[in-house]
């Protein structure tokens, strides 16, 4: 299996005939190209064309993020699965405006039904958002009966906006407090999870997108100008509730992630790479976390389960079945 | 849509018809599954001459020359269940070798069971190769892929999780 390999400290990446290494203060260590599904850049990190290359030939994707920890970019090595088929289907769905707006409903409803069980999970164990899933309900029931794209848009931002409020209720911890949702840079700790989170999200659905026919740049919800990947921002709403938000439960509740994690610096809060670290070992636990799957009648890992996503979206695009978003069972 | 026969479209037309379909359209879903190497391999094999033996999963092709300057191609499979199967694969291997001016004669071994079966590009047996040739060609030229119907062989299936998920 695969791995991500991350990369915190500051230094160069080199090729060397057909290996790769990272030079840092540290010296130098091998990174396993056989192993190596993806490389995720925290820190200053020097590269040239010939590492370029060789990660291409490779078929390794290469994710950037900043100081605070956000997604900034990623290298993308040219399609290695190329179905011309593929993505003229992709294309003909974003056109036709019925056609796109029922797929962006779909991944809202994911969104919404997956929130709505995570919300049911705390209410379950003595929380009192029986106030909050209310309203949520109601306005995932105006999903359907959206009329364009804009007006999807906003009931999601509602829904997350309810949904935010939940934090406060389920987290019970003063040091993390909601306030309002708040981004580049966030205001406050809780934000930057949140940011965070999403950020490694955005880079471990595009890493599976890279896996099929699929192109990044079409996407259904989040409109497609053609020069941002889209469609992995489409596809992480219905994950994030189950696997970013849960992430942070689980590091916030046992307090393994604290309030000296934090940093304030001129422009914001931001997480120190300790804290990034703790997250990410979270984080990398859930995707392997394995779930039953009724259809295949095995077990899947959450990874895996965001690939057959994918799967079901490219059969919804070939026309052979309705795609019907992922919802978790508890 | 014009896709050339090769000799993994010919081996999924002896499995299942949708993945004739799905292969043609460059629908390969799960790139580390054994499945895709072993097709890749059979792609090199016919145009690699070089190459006199190869290797993959339960079964090993072997090019010999004969004394005569005649090519035999041999092809070693385990069990001779799915001998249907590996003959007309065989057929195929020699109708494509005959167009490129090369007449081979085939044969069959199944050594656990010390069996030995010749096959031969008749003008019989050529008539089945281009049939099923024509047939991959319709399949490809459909619209949609063909309905997704569950076989024993799904479960060694590189598109196993697509067409389950
Ligand atoms: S999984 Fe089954 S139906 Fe799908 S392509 Fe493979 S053999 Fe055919």
């Amino acid at each position: 299996m695969k791995k991500p390999v991350y990369i915190f400290s500051d230094g160069e990446l080199h090729r060397k005939d057909n290996t790769l290494y990272f030079e840092g203060e540290s010296g130098r260590k091998f990174i396993p190209v056989e192993n190596t599904s993806e490389i995720m850049i925290f820190g200053e990190v020097s590269l040239n064309k010939r590492f370029l290359e060789f990660i291409s030939q490779s078929e390794i994707i290469l994710h950037f993020f900043n100081h605070y920890g956000y997604y900034v970019g990623s290298f993308y090595p040219r399609e290695h699965l190329n179905s011309g088929y593929m993505i003229l289907k992709q294309a003909e769905n974003y056109i036709d405006e019925k056609k796109r707006l029922y797929i962006a409903q779909k991944f809202v409803e994911g969104a919404y039904r997956n929130i709505r069980q995570v919300l049911k999970y705390y209410q379950n164990r003595g929380k009192n958002l029986d106030d909050i899933i209310y309203a949520i309900e109601r306005l995932g029931d105006l999903i359907a009966g959206t009329s364009n794209v804009n007006e999807l848009m906003a009931i999601e931002g509602n829904i997350r906006e309810y949904y935010y409020k939940s934090f406060d209720e389920i987290l019970g911890n003063c040091d993390f407090e909601f306030d309002a949702r708040s981004r580049r840079p966030p205001k406050n700790s809780l934000n930057v999870l949140i940011s965070f989170g999403n950020s490694l999200m955005y880079t471990t659905v595009l890493s599976e997108i890279y896996k099929t026919h699929l192109d990044p740049r079409i996407g259904y919800l989040h409109s497609t100008n053609f020069r941002r990947f889209t469609l992995n921002l489409d596809v992480s709403e219905i994950f994030k509730p189950i696997i970013v938000d849960r992430v942070i439960f689980t590091v916030v509740g046992k307090n393994i992630i604290k309030k000296d994690d934090f940093d304030e610096d001129a422009e914001g809060l931001l997480l120190k790479d300790k804290g990034k670290m703790a997250f990410i070992e979270e984080y990398e636990n859930k995707l392997k976390t394995t779930i039953n799957h009724r259809s295949l009648g095995n077990s899947v890992s959450y990874r895996r389960l965001i690939r057959l996503e994918l799967y079901k979206l490219e059969k919804h695009l070939m026309g052979e079945e309705e795609y019907n978003p992922f919802v978790a069972q508890w | 849509m014009y896709e050339e026969v090769t000799g993994s479209l010919m081996q999924s037309y002896n499995i299942c018809k949708r993945q004739v379909w799905l292969m043609a359209h460059q629908i390969i879903p799960d790139q580390e599954h054994p499945y895709i190497e072993m097709g890749r391999l059979i792609d090199d094999m016919s145009y690699d001459r070089d190459r006199k033996k190869i290797n993959f999963e339960n079964v090993v092709i072997d090019l010999v020359r004969n004394d005569n300057g005649n090519l035999l191609v041999g092809e070693v499979k385990k069990s001779s269940k799915a001998i249907g199967s590996a003959r007309l694969q065989l057929l195929f291997y020699l109708y494509k070798l005959k167009q490129n001016g090369i007449e081979a004669k085939g044969q069959l071994f199944f050594p656990e069971e010390r069996k030995k079966i010749d096959v031969r590009l008749t003008s019989e047996s050529e008539a089945e190769v281009v049939s099923a040739i024509n047939e991959i060609n319709d399949i490809i030229n459909m619209d949609k892929a063909p309905a997704f119907e569950k076989i024993p062989y799904c479960k060694n299936c590189g598109y196993k999780e697509f067409c389950l998920s």
